[in-house]
């Protein structure tokens, strides 16, 4: 017969949210930010092809901080939900506030209920049009869902950059000014971003059905001069 | 539905149609009595791509739409054409489109030409065999990785086959079929390719009553698309009112013969 000892619940929850916060702490950060006409997601990753940032449906974007396994197969479940719910319904039914819900209940879920929670923060993000607004929703490793105004920082450090790039973006500027903030709030004071440790996702409206882009160092490189 | 997660045995990969079929998304096709089916479609390789042509009449035992979509943009380099039923079809084309769009953000990277072709095998084999109403598709599309036009066929089973001339799908395929094997050269330019696969339709339309002709009363033409390294383009109803208003002019001048040469 194995023994259980009581462990309070507070305790249980702190101990919970210790491990995941020192997991999450140990990736690079993200700053998503409002610019004039779309969303910029900016990520630090030394890696050119595992990606913390993708599209999931014409107009919503996912960015994830922490394990990478972790929040990949969360990406990969928010394109089948989308593509599954546009299939059902219609393109225009497929909605980032309900996807965030679902990402806020298994991030929740798997937080008191799982093995282990999930080392992981995540953003979806939204270009509004005449039917929804434009929309940061961040996501923590316990669940916790905030909708965010203007900007948000995932990762460790977030309360530094936060308060580095609020100083910095008064307003929503143009997408070269916007990147150039968020740049100089994930370098900090002391260090520079080399262009090949960024990567920069873009929601946009140019005139396809599908918002999203992902620029080359080149863009930028062009983008933060 | 919920937050779809599997775990790493069960996970469909980067296959909507797997992921559909496992999410209980998709219902095995029912047979219906009423259908509207029928067209031609003809694809025409040139020198810089392809040109596809396809007539725009839905008929069942009658005419059900006169201005039907049988050619379709699977991606930015793709179109697909359909043939046979219409609700079958227009379906094929909605999971075709979401399959090839699904893999590239699920993987991050495009499908190949000859993937996608390939891909559509099973989809035509589950529903011919599975459906009284039978749907053949006709693939075309610029190789980015070859840098050239592609056309692929398929067969009722599935099959599928790379034409490296033209192909042909629908009820009016031996019309359209023998008038582009007597005019097909290789390495046409655009124009005569044009030319030659309206011809095609127009032939057709001549011959099988289940393919609309151009309708000068309406107004309503076949549709052209061509296919280049610059990606999936439809031509205005202008190029297409021109092309048919001349072969009709050409046609009437000779009597409704087309009289030997090719016009």
């Amino acid at each position: 017969m194995s023994n259980y000892f009581y462990v309070a619940p507070e305790q249980l929850i702190k101990d919970r949210a210790e491990f995941a916060q020192k997991g999450i702490a140990r990736g690079r950060s993200i700053v998503a930010a409002i610019f004039d006409v779309g969303v910029v997601l900016v990520a630090e990753n030394p890696s050119a092809s595992l990606y913390k940032i993708s599209e999931i449906y014409d107009r919503i974007a996912f960015a994830g901080v922490g394990k990478y396994n972790e929040f990949d197969r969360l990406r990969e479940a928010g394109i089948r939900w989308a593509d599954g719910t546009g299939y059902t319904y219609s393109r225009e039914d497929v909605d980032a506030r309900a996807l965030a819900n679902y990402y806020a209940q298994h991030l929740g879920d798997m937080f008191t209920e799982g093995q282990k929670p999930l080392e992981v923060e995540i953003l979806v993000a939204q270009l509004g049009n005449k039917f929804r607004p434009t929309k940061l929703y961040r996501i923590a490793y316990e669940g916790t869902i905030s909708d965010e105004e203007n900007f948000a920082v995932l990762g460790g450090d977030a309360e530094t950059i936060k308060g580095r790039f609020a100083a910095l973006e008064v307003g929503h500027l143009s997408l070269a000014d916007t990147l150039k903030n968020a740049v100089t709030a994930l370098a900090g004071p002391e260090r520079e971003l080399p262009v090949g440790d960024l990567e920069v996702g873009v929601l946009e409206d140019r005139g396809d059905r599908r918002t999203f882009a992902r620029l080359s160092d080149e863009q930028i490189a062009g983008l933060l001069t | 539905m919920g937050l779809p997660l599997f775990d790493a045995q069960s996970d469909p990969g980067p296959s909507f149609v797997r992921f559909a079929e496992m999410a209980g998304l998709t219902l095995p096709p029912a047979p219906s009595e009423h259908s509207a089916h029928a067209t031609t479609v003809a694809a025409v390789r040139y020198a810089d791509g392809v040109v596809m042509v396809g007539d725009r009449q839905a008929t069942s035992y009658y005419v059900a739409n006169r201005d039907v979509r049988k050619i379709e943009p699977a991606d930015r380099y793709t179109a697909l054409a359909i043939s046979g039923s219409a609700a079958r079809g227009i379906e094929f084309i909605r999971l075709a489109q979401l399959s090839f769009e699904h893999y590239e953000k699920m993987s991050d990277s495009a499908l190949s030409l000859e993937g996608k072709a390939n891909y559509l095998s099973p989809l035509i084999q589950r529903n011919n065999l599975t459906s009284a109403l039978v749907v053949l598709p006709l693939l075309a599309g610029w190789d980015l990785a070859h840098q050239c036009g592609r056309i692929f066929e398929y067969d009722g089973a599935g099959g599928c086959y790379e034409r490296h001339d033209f192909a042909v799908i629908g009820s009016g395929s031996p019309f359209a079929d023998s008038t582009l094997r007597l005019g097909y050269r290789a390495d046409m330019n655009r124009d005569d390719a044009l030319a030659l696969a309206a011809l095609a339709i127009y032939e057709a339309a001549d011959n099988d009553p289940s393919t609309g002709g151009p309708d000068f009363v309406r107004s309503i033409f076949p549709m052209i698309v061509t296919l280049t390294s610059e990606g999936f383009r439809e031509l205005d109803q202008d190029v297409a009112a021109s092309t048919f208003r001349s072969i009709n002019d050409r046609r009437s001048e000779s009597g409704g013969v087309a009289g030997g040469t090719l016009r």
